[in-house]
């Protein structure tokens, strides 16, 4: 029989015993401070060989760094650039939906008249002549004479046509005369553009009183436009004496400066009684 | 052949833009008018014997399209066209200064000319009123835009003629 308790055997269980001892008293909580102490320089020498690390990669590592931010800098930039004219590209959408939207509402809401919808492609040359450019004409029964309104009110109405295209004469010109009722008041009179593109009222019985902000609507008289299109407001009444009319200026319901896309009144024809006047 | 395409495409692109753009741009009731000053700057560098038949024809064009009785254009145009070869003669070392010259006298002319057009047709105005509002801020704007027309009018004619384009 073999001897278990040779020297060689012996010290390897003293070892064994010594380590599970090391072990257990290090578990255990025993051995915390000593290892502190022991350790505590070790970390220290790990700090300080990292922290040079760091500074060296950094050294030598930050100018590649610094392309490659600086190239996505400008990838991202871009992707901003990109989203920023495609939120700009939506709001216009969305802007010309909005109107769209409006003047189908409007449509809904006066079914005696037909209506085809236009898009304003351009404003006269001459600053002298009030005239906007749209883009329908005879192919979309666009004829010379139709009133043309917005969802606020009337525009004014066609100067001329041709297939694609059609000129709209608008109420602030200075040759425009539109025969006007006012709301309250029950009279009648004419309003009338100018070269500024300002309109005023005129022909209103000297003894009518005109409220302030007096709500302007078309008459109907001559054929040239539908009666009861909004035209504006009065802003106020001017009368000088002996005169047989006072006059006033205007507020225009719609914007003019701002005008994008217009209504035109397909199923009405405006009556040319030129032959008529003396 | 070349050089009436490139004035002829110039030209529509202009009238696009006066009617897209420019017709917006407003200072009171002024505003520039892009054609007329192409006209003008096509005028101090064309090198054509024959460049009154394009000249008539732009007028023509512009007297169709705009609500302006069809002869004022082309009359401004013509006279543009005559200004311009009396002070090539003249002023040829001052491209810039011809340009403001036909600028000025150009717009006054088509000014009086519409407004004339107004008082034919009775039409009321006021010409003080008329005159502040419109005729001098149109001046002034077709003033400033003379500037960038005529450096574009020239490299487009230092293109065309390769030579030289200096009037």
């Amino acid at each position: 029989m073999r001897n278990l308790f040779t020297p060689k055997n012996l010290r390897n269980l003293i070892l064994i015993v010594v380590i599970a001892g090391v072990l257990i008293l290090a578990i255990s909580g025993y051995l915390t401070p000593i290892f502190s102490v022991s350790v505590s320089p070790l970390i220290s020498a790990q700090s300080w060989i990292s922290e040079r690390y760091l500074a060296f990669s950094d050294f030598f590592g930050s100018p590649r760094d610094m392309a490659t931010l600086r190239e996505e800098n400008l990838t991202l930039r871009s992707e901003v650039a990109q989203l920023q004219s495609e939120i700009i590209a939506l709001q216009e959408n969305l802007a010309q939906a909005d109107i769209l939207y409006t003047l189908l509402d409007f449509a809904r809401n006066n079914p005696k008249h037909e209506y085809e919808a236009a898009t304003v492609i351009g404003r006269e040359i001459s600053p002298y002549l009030q005239y906007i450019i749209i883009d329908k004409g005879s192919n979309n029964g666009i004829r010379y004479g139709m009133p043309v309104v917005t969802q606020q009110g009337l525009v004014g109405r066609i100067d001329a046509v041709i297939s694609d295209a059609a000129r709209v004469q608008l109420i602030t010109d200075a040759g425009s005369v539109v025969n006007v009722r006012l709301k309250t008041a029950n009279v009648e009179g004419q309003v009338s553009g100018s070269i500024t593109g300002e309109i005023s009222l005129d022909m209103v019985p000297i003894e009518t009183k005109v409220d302030i902000g007096e709500v302007i609507l078309t008459s109907g008289l001559g054929g040239t436009y539908p009666p009861n299109i909004f035209v504006g407001q009065v802003l106020s009444m001017q009368s000088r004496q002996n005169a047989l009319f006072q006059t006033g200026s205007v507020q225009p319901i719609v914007d003019f400066s701002t005008l994008s896309a217009v209504l035109v009144i397909t199923n009405f024809e405006a009556v040319d009684i030129t032959p008529l006047v003396p | 052949m070349l050089i009436y395409i490139a004035y002829g495409m110039s030209f529509v692109l202009a009238l696009m833009l006066q009617y897209g753009v420019f017709s917006r741009w407003m200072i009171l009731s002024g505003s520039p008018d892009l054609v007329l000053l192409l006209v003008i700057a096509l005028c101090l560098h064309q090198k054509h014997n024959r460049f009154w038949i394009l000249i008539l024809i732009m007028g023509g064009i512009v007297g169709f399209v705009s609500a302006l009785p069809f002869f004022v254009p082309m009359v401004v145009y013509t006279a543009v066209y005559l200004v311009s070869l009396s002070l090539k003669q003249r002023v040829w070392q001052t491209p810039l200064l011809a340009m403001f010259l036909v600028t000025f006298g150009a717009t006054i002319l088509a000014n009086i000319l519409s407004m004339a057009v107004l008082f034919v047709q009775r039409i009321p105005f006021n010409f003080s009123e008329a005159l502040v509002t419109i005729v001098l801020p149109a001046v002034f704007l077709n003033m400033f835009l003379a500037i960038p027309v005529h450096a574009i009018v020239r490299e487009l004619s230092v293109w065309l003629y390769p030579q030289g384009a200096q009037i």
